[in-house]
């Protein structure tokens, strides 16, 4: 009986710990969350990560970029999908999943900031110098910023995450900041991020340029003019930046990257958007799923409003004669820029803050260099309120299919002019309802 | 008007159920009284059956009365008898017979297997069981009763045959992904489908098809061709699945393939068959005429000014009037009569050593709806050999290749073939003026893509054991066997340039190759033995390792030099990617059963199990069960009662385990890869860990009764459950705020009730005339105990909450159209006086509270007959084609328009629930509503097959051994109140949604003539 025993035992204890090793599987695909940031090399990774999601389809990548232009009238709902048109038909629940997926990508790009901002200081990697370390670090608060800024005039007062997600019961019971704070948060971001970023010129990344032109976005939105003003200013004298003639040369023919761009998501075969989908008709390998409105076509083909802007639309074969938007069209297909911030909108943007100063001749000269560009006649806006409309108008030509027309109707008041929108109520999107199931301490906007 | 909330079955279904049920014909013989001699004599005998085992406890009484005796362990009994005395000996599971005393002294009585189910072989968990023994909840289906049904694979044949076995196929395209659910649904993100074991290898049946065909998937069973198959069984109770532990929560289902029988000459069978499949029934689609009144109409209606009407003269810039606008029928073009072969070659027989089964098979399914064809080629060898008296090996092996040619069925645009003919619009045409084809509403050109479709996949498919078998001592026995299932799924599509998938891209291709390998490595010890003429035990000891291995490497080009290439290797851009996940489980069981006097049973199992998926210390699951049976027919008191054959009632509670379908890595905090920027890598967290994820576990406890009635012409057999599943593995949502959507957790509870009855009866067994009846109806009560958020599905008509069943639809409810205004009115459930998505409520289920099936086999003098109907009632459908069709004008050229849609109010007193067409307000902007709930049960005449056994007498002449024809058909008949072709439908493989209709071919309806010859 013992001697059996002094066989059986090791034969046991080899089974228990080769068991344990059986049952010990390493995934292939993905790493431990310990591994993810560690040196200089998995830093870059976890910066591009950043940029990723960033540009990822349900935030810049067509998603937000859609909100915006499908919310601003222009544009006509021609598919199927309900989530388009319940916004087209302004009839926005809760459940809309465009509302839902854009609001989760906005958060997953500032859990990438955040895990950034959290991990990089602490890395002792010889690679990795000061000066890089500054770089990503400025980078992350600047797309934190943006990100807080897109919520901020998408939804209102938001609830601020400052820290990274570790385990599920991290950054819960926050409640909602108040719409101020949250703009406070995004201008402290630009703030910090602005002295660690470097001033080089680079279209694709953020640098301290790149700041200056969110800073300028900021203090429009902010009704700071004078700040507007001079960060704009910043931008339209660098020599790095220009408008480029025609209009169509800042898309057409594969461009990307021109110095009309000051920040733009750049996509190739390894990461691709969407957009192209939803504006293509079917005989381009798209789904036409919106299109340019009557009044928008008219607008864009008349030679004295959208100039040689009229590159943005074309026709299908008859008997359909549908017309449809060609900013994102190329090939390989999902292979278009996202536009985040373009020298054009800085020249607005200053032309606007100087007409709200006063500054009316200043004003018109920064109108008109838009104009010009569309080879449209010169405006002749004397006034503050005509430069005002003109300016708005002009922005609705400019950046009919960009992240622009609802989030400006909105920042002028001119929502219940244009749309006959009266109930304010509606002017911010609502908090996705599974984000109010999942969490208690978020409410709801007012309305929905 | 809106439709009733809940629709009464109606009176036509219940009348046939009953009306059928109360046609059995119960054979019921009075036997008489008669007078008995005078002198007594000692008679001494043995009762045995036919093949020489005696019966004990086989019952001897004299006829007409309850005075008598039983057999004794040895089958031997003695009585006190006169010579005139007749004597009834009966057995379970034997016909009974009558002896004529006389003077005999001693006697040799000998019974025949009795025709009912009672007396045959149940394959249960690592062993088998005589029914009249079983414990457990077991349903077993002899595959020749089910193989006539034309489709891919077994697990669809099985619908309507089991109670308690809820089947539904997706599509009407063979070989499609199938919901399999015995006793319900338990789980939100682990799996639901029970575990197949085919001749002991734990098969793979998630689907490794990558290539999207916009909704479905394949099914892996189908790389098993039914002809192999000998018997099916399903393993309900906790009892019965236990011994599976962490695989059984959702029972399991043993395939046990042909083989040969020792000392038997090879028999040579022939299967032959070939017929047509085509689409009973399509939707109704309005005219062009009757389109353009409808967008003219909402036109007017939303206030816009009738000179701008679209449809108006063309001189007027318009598209001209309604009544000139043409109809383009793409229905018709896109259904087909396909064609359907089937070829199974065998030989099986075996001498005193070895036995082996030979078998080889081809079978060739095209679809109703185009370019979508299933093909398989199946090899099988089985063969045991003995080596010793006590040392046997064995081998089973399936080899097969699935070749189909699919196409994009479902919701989707970019090649979406079935959309494209039902969802364009029909007054649009094909071509444009230039003559270039036509692509409307986001579709492609239907006549480019039937012609220009390239999809195909081939599954190959490897399944088999080899095992080894040492008796040790007598009872002993220790048997090891090596078990893999191997699969590898090679798909690949082109799109040239005229689809619009590849248009742009100038050509695109993708290849996919999926590999699946499970291999299993498991030793079982098993005793058995009797002790004195009572007693019965038997012993069983295992333990299995597992290892499970997934590899994909995926391949895609575009640009290719022009539509003549059609290989990735001539494209100029390319992109490749591979994936591997593996997980491991190891595990060891045991199991004791007693019986005493084959009257008490009592069975007691416990199964370890550990899996890589959880983390350390978390990763060991223990599920007991125990069972007993009473055979209370072998009591005294009933010894005697002569209608009663049977008699047993059961009782079980056991746990079994489930971790199956959630990720293999669900416990690890992760980051991934592939987030790349500027084609430079890049990283980001994708799962939060949770170190105390662990197994969802289900306790299920079960009653049951079986009853055998005239000599068991006649079996009852009853069961009861509950099953309350906890711990449930689930993606908890997490507020997105986090960056994170969701998180594995353990979080949550589902139960599921149910009653289950069924009966098999021979009506008539005489003069060469037999009938015979089996009925299956079980319900199930499924309810979602505990889960702390609620989960929408996939498609979000439907909505998982606490309190709700699974698959409820979470809709707006339209109350009325107010016949004053045209317009939709919704229930305010809040009364804040708007309607907000807190104004949604549950409407109904898509599972039935109902179903099962009905046959009636009939044989005559060579001629046979099997009757099948299956039904579902209680389930409700989502018909999402009604959302995009009945849209009111908001989607004018985008789609197609329904028939229903013309019941659209138009003046003030229109009574409908067809609101006034408009583009404006909640009448048509509003999703999902209740008006497309609709009620989904059926009836279906599921086959009928007629068969001509030809005389021996003919045959003989020939050297033919035997020889059928026969007839066949499928889905006959469909009663339903479904408003699309079929209501059993599902417009996706993901199983968080059911019942919910999205351009989904309706299943086919099926005629084939076969033949039959054994040589």
């Amino acid at each position: 009986m013992k001697k059996l025993i002094y066989h059986i035992l090791p034969a046991v204890l080899l089974l228990t710990s080769s068991c344990q090793q059986f049952l010990d599987v390493q995934p292939d695909l993905q790493v431990d969350q310990s591994q993810a940031i560690t040196n200089a090399s998995t830093a870059e990774a976890a910066v591009n990560g950043m940029y990723n999601r960033l540009g990822n389809d349900s935030y810049y990548g067509s998603n937000f970029p859609a909100l915006s232009y499908l919310s601003g009238g222009d544009i006509n709902w021609t598919g199927s999908q309900t989530a388009p048109q319940e916004i087209f038909a302004r009839r926005v629940t809760s459940t809309n999943g465009y509302v839902g997926s854009a609001w989760a990508a906005i958060y997953q790009t500032i859990l990438a900031a955040n895990y950034l901002l959290e991990t990089v200081p602490n890395l002792s990697d010889p690679q990795l110098t000061a000066d890089r370390k500054n770089q990503i670090l400025g980078e992350a608060y600047a797309v934190r910023a943006l990100s807080y800024f897109d919520l901020a005039r998408g939804w209102g007062g938001v609830q601020l995450i400052l820290k990274a997600t570790y385990a599920p019961t991290d950054n819960t019971g926050i409640p909602r900041s108040s719409l101020t704070d949250t703009y406070a948060q995004v201008l402290k971001d630009l703030t910090t991020a602005e002295p660690l970023l470097s001033a080089t010129t680079n279209r694709n990344r953020f640098t301290r340029k790149t700041v200056w032109a969110l800073r300028a976005r900021y203090h429009l939105y902010r009704q700071e003019w004078e700040q507007a003003e001079s960060y704009a200013t910043k931008l339209i004298d660098d020599t790095n930046y220009k408008l480029v003639s025609p209009y169509s040369a800042f898309f057409a023919n594969n461009a990307v990257a021109t110095t009309e761009s000051v920040f733009e998501i750049a996509y190739s075969n390894s990461f691709k958007n969407g957009h192209y989908n939803w504006w293509l008709p079917p005989a381009l390998s798209g789904r036409r799923e919106w299109a340019p409105n009557d009044a928008l076509v008219k607008s864009l083909n008349d030679a004295t409003v959208g100039g040689n802007r009229k590159e943005l639309i074309a026709q299908t074969a008859a008997p359909g004669n549908l017309w449809y938007g060609k900013l994102y069209y190329r090939n390989p297909l999902g292979t278009d820029p996202a536009y985040v911030i373009r020298i054009a909108e800085l020249y607005l943007i200053r032309a606007e803050a100087r007409a709200q100063l006063g500054k009316t001749t200043l004003a018109l000269a920064d109108l008109n260099a838009v104009r010009s560009r569309a080879a449209v006649p010169a405006s002749t806006a004397a006034t503050k309120d005509a430069l005002l409309t003109a300016i708005s108008d002009e922005r609705r030509v400019e950046f009919p299919f960009e992240t622009d027309r609802w989030f400006d109707l909105v920042r002028t008041g001119r929502v219940a002019t244009v749309l006959g929108i009266t109930d304010t109520r509606k002017y911010v999107f609502p908090i996705p309802n599974s984000e109010l199931l999942a969490d208690k301490a978020l409410t709801q906007n007012e309305g929905y | 008007m809106q439709k009733p909330a809940s629709v009464r079955y109606p009176a036509r279904y219940r009348t046939a159920s009953w009306a059928i049920l109360s046609g059995l014909v119960w054979l019921i013989s009075i036997q008489g009284i008669r007078a008995q001699s005078s002198v007594e004599h000692l008679l001494k005998g043995v009762v045995r059956a036919k093949d020489g085992d005696v019966l004990p406890g086989s019952s001897v009484v004299f006829k007409g009365q309850t005075r008598g005796t039983s057999t004794d362990g040895n089958g031997a009994f003695s009585l006190d008898v006169k010579a005139a005395d007749v004597l009834v000996v009966s057995a379970i599971g034997y016909q009974s017979t009558e002896v004529t005393v006389g003077n005999q002294s001693s006697i040799i009585v000998t019974l025949n297997e009795s025709a009912s189910q009672l007396n045959e072989v149940v394959i249960v968990g690592y062993g088998t069981q005589d029914r009249k023994d079983l414990v457990g909840a077991v349903s077993q289906v002899n595959a020749d009763e089910i193989k006539n049904r034309p489709v891919a694979s077994f697990d669809q044949q099985l619908q309507g045959r089991a109670a308690g076995v809820q089947v539904a196929a997706n599509t009407g395209v063979p070989g499609d992904g199938i919901f399999f659910r015995i006793r319900g649904t338990t789980s939100i993100n682990a799996s639901n489908d029970p575990l197949y074991v085919v001749d002991g290898v734990f098969v793979n049946n998630q689907s490794l098809q990558k290539i999207t065909t916009q909704g479905q998937a394949n099914n892996p069973l189908a790389d098993i061709n039914p002809a192999d198959i000998e018997s099916i069984s399903i393993l309900k109770d906790a009892e019965a699945t236990a011994i599976y532990g962490a695989r059984a929560a959702n029972g399991v289902v043993l395939i046990t393939t042909k083989r040969g029988a020792y000392n038997s000459k090879p028999k040579v069978s022939l299967n032959l068959s070939g017929g047509q499949a085509w689409a009973p029934k399509l939707w109704d689609l309005v005219t062009g005429p009757e389109h353009a009144t409808i967008i003219n109409e909402a036109w007017i209606n939303d206030g816009k000014s009738a000179a701008t009407r679209p449809f108006r003269p063309k001189s007027e810039g318009g598209r001209g009037l309604p009544e000139e606008q043409p109809i383009y029928d793409r229905l018709g073009d896109i259904f087909r009569t396909g064609a359907l072969q089937n070829y199974d070659l065998s030989v099986a027989g075996g001498n005193a050593n070895t036995r082996y089964y030979i078998g080889g098979g081809y079978t060739s399914q095209q679809a109703t709806l185009r370019t979508n064809d299933f093909n398989r080629a199946s090899f099988k060898l089985n063969l045991d050999q003995d080596i010793t008296d006590r040392i046997k090996i064995g081998t089973s092996n399936i080899l097969s290749q699935s070749k189909r040619t699919n196409a994009r069925v479902g919701d989707g645009p970019q090649g979406g073939i079935l959309q494209a003919a039902l969802h364009t619009p029909t007054y649009l045409p094909k071509f444009n003026d230039d003559g270039t084809y036509a692509k409307w509403a986001g579709f492609d050109n239907l006549d480019v893509l039937i012609n220009n479709t390239d999809m195909h996949s081939i599954s190959t498919r490897y399944i088999g054991n080899i095992y080894g078998e040492y008796e040790i001592i007598k009872g002993l026995k220790l048997r090891s066997s090596w078990s893999l299932d191997y699969n590898n799924y090679d798909e690949y599509e082109y799109w040239n340039t005229l689809t619009n998938r590849g248009s742009a891209s100038k050509g695109l291709a993708t290849s996919s190759i999926s590999t699946n390998t499970i291999w299993i490595n498991e030793q079982t010890l098993n005793y058995r033995r009797a002790f004195g003429s009572q007693h019965t035990f038997s012993a069983l000891l295992g333990n299995t390792l597992q290892g499970n291995v997934s590899t994909q490497t995926f391949a895609q080009g575009t640009n290719f030099p022009s539509d003549a290439f059609r290989q990735i290797a001539s494209a100029s851009v390319t992109t490749a990617s591979s994936n591997r996940y593996a997980y491991n489980l190891t595990s060891f069981f045991g199991r004791v059963d007693y019986s005493f006097a084959r009257k008490y049973f009592l069975e007691a199992s416990l199964r370890a199990d550990a899996s890589s998926k959880f983390a350390e210390g978390k990763r060991w699951g223990y599920f007991p069960s125990v069972g007993v049976a009473w055979q209370l027919k072998q009591e005294n008191f009933l010894k005697d009662v002569g209608f009663l054959s049977d008699l047993k009632l059961r009782a079980s509670v056991g746990y079994t385990g489930n971790q199956n379908g959630i990720d293999n890595y669900a416990a690890r905090g992760l980051w991934g890869g592939g987030f790349n920027y500027q084609d430079s890598p890049g990283t980001f967290p994708v799962q939060l860990a949770n170190p105390n994820l662990k197994w969802e576990t289900t306790r299920q406890a079960n009653i049951g009764l079986n009853i055998g009635l005239l000599n068991n012409r006649i079996g009852l057999e009853l069961n009861a459950y509950h099953k309350y599943t906890y711990d449930l593995l689930l993606q908890v949502p997490l507020a997105q705020s986090s960056g994170f959507a969701s998180i594995y957790q353990n979080n949550g509870a589902v139960s599921n009730r149910g009653l289950e009855f069924a009966v098999n009866s021979l009506n008539i067994n005489r003069g060469g005339l037999q009938w015979n009846t089996s009925f299956n109806i079980a319900t199930n009560i499924n309810r979602i105990e505990q889960l702390s958020i609620p989960v929408d599905a996939s498609y979000s008509a439907e909505r998982m909450q606490q309190g709700q069943p699974f698959h409820a639809f979470y809709v707006y409810k339209q109350l009325y159209v107010d016949p004053q205004t045209g317009n939709a009115v919704y229930e305010d459930v809040n009364k804040d006086g708007q309607i907000t998505a807190n104004d949604r409520q549950f409407y109904g289920s898509a599972l039935p509270t109902l179903f099962g099936g009905l046959n009636n086999t009939l044989s005559y003098k060579g001629f046979d007959l099997s009757v099948f109907f299956n039904f579902q009632t209680g389930n409700k459908v989502y018909n999402s084609n009604r959302f995009f069709q009945e849209s009111g004008g908001t989607r004018d050229e985008r789609r197609a328009i329904n028939k229903n849609q013309l019941n659209r109010w138009q003046k003030p007193g229109d009574i409908t629930d067809v609101p006034r067409v408009t583009t404006i307000g909640t009448n048509y902007n509003l999703s999902p509503i209740s008006r497309f709930v609709e009620d989904g049960s059926f009836l279906r005449l599921n086959s009928l097959v007629i068969g001509y056994t030809i005389p021996k007498a003919i045959l003989n002449r020939i050297g033919i051994a035997s020889a059928r024809v026969y007839y066949s058909g499928s889905n006959l008949w469909l009663l339903s109140r479904y408003q699309g072709p079929d209501p059993e439908v599902n417009v996706t493989a993901n199983p968080t949604t059911q019942g919910y209709d999205l351009g989904t071919p309706p299943q086919p309806r099926t005629a084939q003539f076969g033949l039959n010859i054994t040589l």
